[in-house]
């Protein structure tokens, strides 16, 4: 759990991107730790939510997920 | 069996939450409220008004001059939402142009989905709704409500947001449009500390499952629509709060074939009543059908004179499969032959039945247009059993999700991803055999086609044996 946790974050900061689907944490973590698996990476995420690392986005119709304070404002823009 | 609450159902002390008094809630005559302008000019929005409909736009009048008569005190956000509002609207009206901006990272602590982020491009020119986000509040099955409830929603609704609201548009929601970033916890807490009340779906999570009305109140339900509704709710909150699905998905529930909830069109996951046995028949009912004693469809359609019933030509002739026959006074049912359309049944329902053994069929994949077309669900399961715990039906829902949470794409609905892998790989992947009812014309649609297993023998041949009998 703490290392898909480590890999989740240590992705989110070095991508160019500053919000992320849920598919494209679940490659990252999987590319450094190839058997984690999709339910874990989930609760990994929940995780981070809960200790207020990562913040949703969403549009309303689709959801994404990134670091809070990074790139992602109140502002939609 | 009796209802039995997941979690214990506390008393809900409505008469204290209660925020305004009748005066209060009617604090406008219908002079004023005739002679009402807002403070902005909206001709074409009051163009609307005109016709033969009830109209939104003098619906948002009365809450506008509700508000203006409020006390200062007695609201927490600005005074002129609503206004401002219809003023923005009528801008979109000219320009031909929406002034919505979508997103943000609005939302309750914990939850990724129920609150909707919607922020005015215009906030200078309409600084009370530079913030107009959207709370979708889960409805109960069936949508029953308690009067005092619904009050208190509403009254709380008005303190701490515009008053806006819609009661269930296809998302099934009750949808409270409009409020402040700052409101949102505060809602959150009152909704669900004090009126035991859940926020619903949005983004790409499980939305709000609804159902028709079901056993409640329908004698053709053919299963529990408001059980298996309640039950999934419950046990799938995860999904349904914490979103990490490629994109939205939905259940709705039919409790049969009539489709009061119209899944077939609406659901990612559509679950319709059916049975597998024979049509009831009341051979007695049907001759007094036939005599006139009783009326056709229930009276649904005795607004004018239909003529005397003719059985041939409303019932027999309208048998989509032709199964049906009446000789002799006497009503035949070929029932193989039945795709459960339900027409026979709701022209005569005292002296047709459904079947005893029921349970669901479930489709997959419809969609509204946003990506490529619209598209009607396709059957996968033609009958499964729908009874509590309901662990077949979990486990069949786990398999698609499973499936489409490792294939799909971002934004990617089930029903492209199966359009994408086409139809026999899919039910090879969610290991359900192919089956004629899953095809709608079957002797013409190649839809389904061998693979070498399924044929004894195979594909190989002996090619001496078969040059004994073909000349080169
Ligand atoms: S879908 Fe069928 S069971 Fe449900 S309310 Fe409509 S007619 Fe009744
Ligand atoms: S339910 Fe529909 S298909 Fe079946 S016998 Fe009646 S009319 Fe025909």
């Amino acid at each position: 759990m703490e290392d898909i946790k480590k890999a989740i974050v240590e992705f989110a900061e070095s991508s160019k991107k500053t919000k992320f689907y849920f598919k494209d944490i679940e490659k990252a973590v999987q590319k450094v730790i190839p058997d984690a698996k999709m339910r874990e990476i989930k609760k990994a995420c929940t995780a981070l939510i809960n200790d207020g690392t990562l913040i949703y986005f969403s549009t309303g119709s689709s959801t994404m997920y990134g670091l809070k304070g990074r790139g992602m404002t109140e502002d939609p823009e | 069996m009796p209802f039995e609450p997941k979690e214990p159902q506390k008393e809900i002390k409505y008469s204290e939450m209660r925020i305004y008094t009748d005066e209060e809630l009617n604090n406008y005559t219908e002079e004023e409220l005739k002679n009402f302008k807002i403070k902005h000019d909206i001709p074409d929005l009051e163009e609307l008004e005109k016709g033969p409909w009830p109209s939104f736009v003098s619906d948002a009048k009365q809450g506008a001059l509700h508000r203006r008569k409020l006390a200062d005190d007695r609201m927490l956000i600005d005074r002129d939402v609503i206004e401002d509002m219809l003023g923005q609207l009528q801008v979109s009206f000219d320009e031909g142009e929406t002034h919505w901006k979508h997103g943000g990272i609005v939302g309750v602590f914990g939850y990724g989905g129920g609150v909707i982020g919607r922020y005015s491009d215009l906030p200078e020119k309409y600084p009370s709704i530079a913030h107009f986000h959207t709370i979708r509040v889960n409805q109960p099955a069936s949508k029953f409500y308690n009067t005092d409830f619904l009050r208190t929603v509403c009254d709380m609704w008005e303190y701490r947001g515009s008053g806006l609201m819609n009661l269930h548009g296809s998302t099934g929601d009750m949808v409270l449009l409009g409020t402040t970033t700052e409101q949102l916890e505060p809602i959150f807490f009152e909704l669900t500390h004090e009126l035991g009340q859940d926020i619903g779906g949005s983004g790409s999570n499980l939305r709000t499952p609804s159902c028709c009305i079901g056993k409640a109140r329908c004698e053709y339900a053919l299963y529990d629509t408001q059980a298996l509704c309640y039950e999934l709710t419950q046990y799938y909150q995860d999904e349904l709060h914490r979103p990490a699905f490629p994109y939205k998905f939905k259940f709705k529930f039919d409790g049969c074939p009539n489709g009061c909830v119209a899944s077939i069109a609406r659901s990612d996951m559509s679950f319709i009543g059916t049975w597998r046995d024979d049509i009831r028949i009341d051979q007695e009912a049907v001759k007094a059908y036939v005599a006139g004693e009783y009326v056709p469809n229930a009276g649904a359609h005795a607004g004018r004179d239909w003529g005397k019933f003719d059985i041939q030509k409303e019932v027999i002739d309208l048998c989509p499969s032709k199964c049906m026959a009446y000789e002799d006074g006497e009503l035949k049912i070929d029932n193989k032959e039945c795709v459960r359309c339900m027409h026979c049944i709701n022209v005569m329902p005292r002296a047709l039945k459904p079947g005893k053994d029921t349970g669901v069929s479930i489709l997959l994949g419809a969609k509204a247009p946003i990506l490529e077309g619209a598209q009607m669900a396709t059957l996968i399961v033609p009958f499964m059993k729908a009874e509590p715990p309901y662990d077949n039906i979990k486990e069949f829902i786990e398999k698609v999700w499973e499936f489409w949470m490792e294939e799909g794409k971002n934004r990617e609905r089930l029903g492209e991803l199966m359009q994408r892998f086409g139809l026999p790989k899919f039910l090879e992947i969610i290991g359900v055999p192919p089956a004629p009812h899953m095809v709608k014309t079957p002797r013409e649609n190649p839809y389904i086609f061998w693979k070498e297993e399924d044929v004894p023998g195979g594909w190989s041949r002996d090619i001496k044996d078969y040059r004994a009998r073909h000349k080169r």
